[in-house]
C-alpha cells in the first residue's frame, strides 16, 4: 500500500477485486493524489459511485463515507444528499454506462442545475461488468460482444453533452496522462458546481481482448495513447484522435444548485417575517 | 331476523390518530383537498425535502410543497423523473433530512428501482401513490386501487416486507402522513402510502392542529453514528438512521451488505440482510395495526374495503342493518403488513375493490376461516354505489352470493 492508499483508503477493502493490470485502481490513486495536494480529509469527501466495473471496484474503498448507487443514479442520489450535506466534496465515480447510458438524464440536469459534484467517468469503452457490450462511448467500427460486426452505432462524447447542458467544467483526459488528470481533477475539485472529467482508460479483460485484440496492458495503454496523439507508433495516423485536457472551464461563474435552493428559502422568509 | 339487529353497533377506529385527535383540539378547521392534507401532514411531521415528478391526481402535492417547503426552511426539487425523484429523496434521508415524494401508478412503476435501493440500505422517507384506474395512464381522473400487491412487492429480488397505508378521508390524510413519517423514521425503511384519485382531489372539512412543533408524538430524525450500520440478524426497533456526510465512514450500496455497509456475495450475509429487512417488520406487527370496524359483534356478513372505496361500502353496512341485516365493515388502514387477524371471524365476507383482478380479495381468502365465504365484488373507475353493495349483502345473506349487477365482476381466478 502506497502513503496516499494508507491516507485515504480503508486497508480492508484493498486490493478490489479488479482483474490484474486494470487501470481502476490507477486512476483512483491519482484522484487520491488530487485530494491530497488540495489538502481535503477523508471527511471533506463524500465518495459516490454506480454500478459497473467502475463503480463495485472503487466502492468503499474510500475511508470516508460512500454510497454505492443502483445503476445509473449516483447523480440522482447526490442532488439530495448535496442538499442535506451542502458542504462536502463530491466525488461521483461511475463508467461510461452509469453516466453517458442509463444515467444520462440525470447526468444532463445535474450539469444543467449546477449541481456542486465532481463527476469522474471512467470510461472503457463498454459495459464491461457484464462482459464488454458496446456502449455509447465505444468509438464505431470496433468489435465487442454485442458487436461481433463492428459497432453500427455513431458514439457520442459525454463532455459534449455535459457542456450543452451547462457544466461549469469540463475536462477530458486519459488513463496514460498522469500529471494532467491529477491537474484537471484538482480543478475540478475547486469548482463549486458541476465538474465532469472524462477519463478513459483500457478494459484488459474484455475490450482489450475483443476490440484490440490484446489483453496486455501495456499494448492497450498505448493503443489509448496513440489515439490522444492522433498517429501511431509507426507514424501513420490513427483511425481518430481524442482531443485531451481541459475543455471549458467557467468555475464559480454561477450558483451551484442548492445554494439557489437555500437562497430562496432566505428570502421567501426574510419576507414572512417583513409581514 | 330483522328485529333482532342492533342499531346502536360497536365502531371500533384503531390508529394512533384516534387518540392525538382527542389531545390535540386548538387549530383551524379549514375547507381543503386530501393533497393538501398530505402536504401539511408532511410538513408537520418535519418533512423537509420533497422531489418529484408531477402526475395527476398527486400534482397538487408537488406545487403545495413548492409553496410550502421555503416557509419552513425546506426543499422542493422537480426532478427530471420519477426515478431520480425517489433517489432524491434517498440521499437528502441519508444527508439527515426528512423526505417524502408523490406520484400515481405510472411513476410509482418507476420508483421501483430507488424503492429497493431505499429498502435494502434502511433509508427512511415516505411515498405517495394517488392511485388512479389503469393499466398505464388510463383515465387521470378516475380511482383505481391496482396497486395493492405493487405496493407490497415495490421492488424485485423479494426478501423483504413493506409499511403501506391508505386513509379514506382528506381529515385522515393528514394524520395519516404523521403517521407515516413517525413508521418510517422507527423501522427505518421506506412507507408508502396508497390513497387514490378520490381522496386526493376530495374537498373535505379538515381540522390542522396549531403549532407543529408543539407536537408531542412526531418522531424526530435521530443519526446513528457508529457501527454497527446495519443491525444485521437482528429485528430491532428505533434503530436511529444512518447519516452520510459526518465522516463515520458508512457505507450504502445496491449490494447484499456486511454490518459496515461494505458488499459481499456470502450466503451467510445475505440471509442476515433478509432476517433484518424482514423481521423488524414481522415481529412487529401490532405497533403497526391501524383499522376501522363496524359491528363486528354481530355481523354475518362482513363487507372489506379501503381508500375512499370505504366511505360508500360503510354507509351501506349502516343501510344493510337498517333494512335488518347482520351487516360489519372492516376497513384495514394497514394494507401492509396484512392484518389476517381482522378476519378471524368465521362469517361472510364481501370484498369491494377498485379493480376487477380481484387482489385484498385474494389476501382476505388466505386470512379467512372459511374460503367459501369470501366474495368479491369488483369495480373499476369509479367508487361502488351503496345500492350495489347493499344488493351485494343482501344476495349473500340469503343466497350466499353476490347477485349480477351492471359493472361488477364477482370472479376471482
Ligand atoms: C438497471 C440495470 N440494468 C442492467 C444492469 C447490468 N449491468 C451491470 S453493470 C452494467 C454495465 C456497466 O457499464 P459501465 O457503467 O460502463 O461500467 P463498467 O463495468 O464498464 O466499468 C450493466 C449493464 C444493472 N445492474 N442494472
Ligand atoms: S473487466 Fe475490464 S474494467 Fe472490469 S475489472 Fe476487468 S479489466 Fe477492469
Ligand atoms: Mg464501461
Amino acid at each position: 500500500m502506497n502513503r496516499l492508499a494508507r491516507k485515504y483508503l480503508r486497508p480492508s477493502q484493498i486490493p478490489t477485486k479488479a482483474c490484474h493490470g486494470c487501470g481502476i485502481g490507477m486512476i483512483e490513486n491519482w484522484l487520491l493524489q488530487a485530494i491530497d495536494e488540495l489538502g481535503l480529509k477523508q471527511e471533506d469527501v463524500i465518495f459516490g459511485t454506480g454500478i459497473g466495473c467502475v463503480g463495485r471496484q472503487t466502492f468503499a474503498t474510500w475511508g470516508g463515507d460512500n454510497f454505492g448507487a443502483t445503476h445509473g443514479r449516483a447523480l440522482a442520489v447526490a442532488t439530495g444528499l448535496k442538499l442535506a450535506q451542502p458542504d462536502k466534496k463530491y466525488l461521483i465515480v461511475v463508467g461510461d454506462g452509469d453516466a453517458a447510458a442509463i444515467g444520462t438524464s440525470h447526468l444532463i440536469h445535474a450539469a444543467r442545475r449546477n449541481l456542486g459534484v465532481v463527476v469522474i467517468c471512467e470510461d472503457n469503452m463498454g459495459y464491461e461488468s457484464t462482459g464488454g457490450q458496446f456502449s455509447p462511448t465505444t468509438p464505431a467500427g470496433y468489435v465487442t460482444n454485442s458487436s461481433p460486426y463492428g459497432m453500427v452505432e455513431p458514439p457520442f462524447d459525454p463532455c459534449d453533452v455535459v457542456q450543452a447542458a451547462g457544466a461549469t467544467f469540463v475536462a477530458e483526459t486519459t488513463a496514460t496522462q498522469w500529471h494532467q488528470t491529477v491537474k484537471i481533477v484538482k480543478k475540478a475539485l475547486q469548482n463549486d458546481g458541476f465538474s465532469f472529467v472524462h477519463v478513459r482508460f483500457p478494459c484488459n479483460e474484455n475490450f482489450g481482448a475483443y476490440a484490440l485484440g490484446t489483453r496486455d496492458t501495456g499494448k492497450n495503454l498505448e493503443w489509448i495513447y496513440e489515439h490522444t496523439q492522433g498517429r501511431k507508433a509507426d507514424g501513420s495516423a490513427a483511425d481518430f484522435t481524442w482531443a485531451t485536457g481541459i475543455k471549458h472551464d467557467a468555475s464559480n461563474s454561477r450558483p451551484e444548485f442548492t445554494k439557489i435552493l437555500r437562497d430562496v428559502n432566505a428570502r421567501v422568509r426574510a419576507k414572512a417575517e417583513a409581514r | 331476523m330483522a328485529t333482532i339487529v342492533r342499531a346502536d353497533v360497536t365502531r371500533e377506529l384503531v390508529a394512533p390518530w384516534a387518540e392525538w385527535e382527542r389531545r390535540y383540539t386548538q387549530g383551524r378547521r379549514l375547507l381543503e383537498a386530501g393533497t393538501y392534507a398530505l402536504t401539511e401532514g408532511a410538513i408537520a411531521a418535519g418533512c423537509r425535502v420533497f422531489a418529484g415528478y408531477p402526475i395527476t391526481p398527486a400534482t397538487d402535492i408537488a406545487e403545495y410543497m413548492s409553496k410550502r417547503l421555503p416557509e419552513v426552511g425546506g426543499y422542493y426539487m422537480q426532478c427530471e423523473d420519477e426515478l431520480a425523484g425517489m433517489h432524491a429523496c434517498a440521499g437528502a434521508s441519508l444527508g439527515g433530512l426528512k423526505a417524502m415524494t408523490a406520484t400515481s401508478g405510472p411513476g410509482y412503476t418507476l420508483m421501483h428501482d430507488a424503492y429497493g435501493w431505499a429498502l435494502t440500505n434502511e433509508i427512511p422517507l415516505v411515498v405517495v401513490d394517488a392511485m388512479r384506474v389503469g393499466p398505464i395512464s388510463g383515465i387521470t381522473g378516475a380511482p383505481g386501487q391496482g396497486e395493492f400487491y405493487v405496493a407490497r412487492y415495490c421492488t424485485h429480488g423479494g426478501n423483504f416486507e413493506t409499511i403501506v397505508l391508505s386513509p379514506s378521508s382528506v381529515q385522515e390524510a393528514f394524520w395519516l402522513t404523521i403517521d407515516a413519517f413517525n413508521l418510517s423514521e422507527r423501522f427505518r425503511t421506506p412507507v408508502t402510502i396508497l390513497t387514490d384519485q378520490v381522496v386526493s382531489d376530495m374537498w373535505e372539512d379538515l381540522f390542522i392542529p396549531d403549532a407543529y412543533d408543539a407536537l408531542d408524538f412526531i418522531v424526530p430524525r435521530k443519526h446513528n453514528l457508529m457501527m454497527p450500520f446495519f443491525p444485521l440478524g437482528t429485528a430491532d426497533l428505533d434503530v436511529p438512521p444512518n447519516l452520510v456526510g459526518q465522516g463515520t465512514g458508512v457505507c450504502v450500496s445496491a449490494y447484499t451488505h456486511t454490518e459496515e455497509g461494505y458488499d459481499i456475495e456470502e450466503m451467510e450475509a445475505q440471509w442476515a440482510q433478509t432476517y433484518r429487512l424482514v423481521n423488524k417488520i414481522r415481529h412487529h406487527r401490532a405497533e403497526l395495526a391501524r383499522y376501522e370496524t363496524l359491528g363486528l359483534e354481530d355481523a354475518e356478513v362482513v363487507a372489506v374495503a379501503y381508500g375512499a372505496d370505504a366511505r360508500t361500502v360503510k354507509t351501506a353496512v349502516r343501510e344493510a342493518r337498517r333494512r335488518g341485516l347482520r351487516a360489519g365493515f372492516v376497513r384495514p388502514i394497514t394494507l401492509w403488513p396484512f392484518l389476517d387477524e381482522l378476519f378471524a371471524r368465521d362469517c361472510h365476507y364481501v370484498v369491494c375493490e377498485l379493480n376487477y383482478d380481484g387482489q385484498l380479495v385474494r389476501e382476505v381468502t388466505r386470512a379467512a376461516p372459511d374460503k367459501g365465504k369470501v366474495h368479491f365484488m369488483g369495480k373499476s373507475a369509479e367508487l361502488h354505489t351503496v345500492a350495489e353493495v347493499v344488493a351485494g349483502l343482501e344476495g349473500v345473506a340469503r343466497a350466499g352470493r353476490i347477485p349480477e349487477l351492471p359493472y361488477i365482476w364477482t370472479e376471482v381466478r
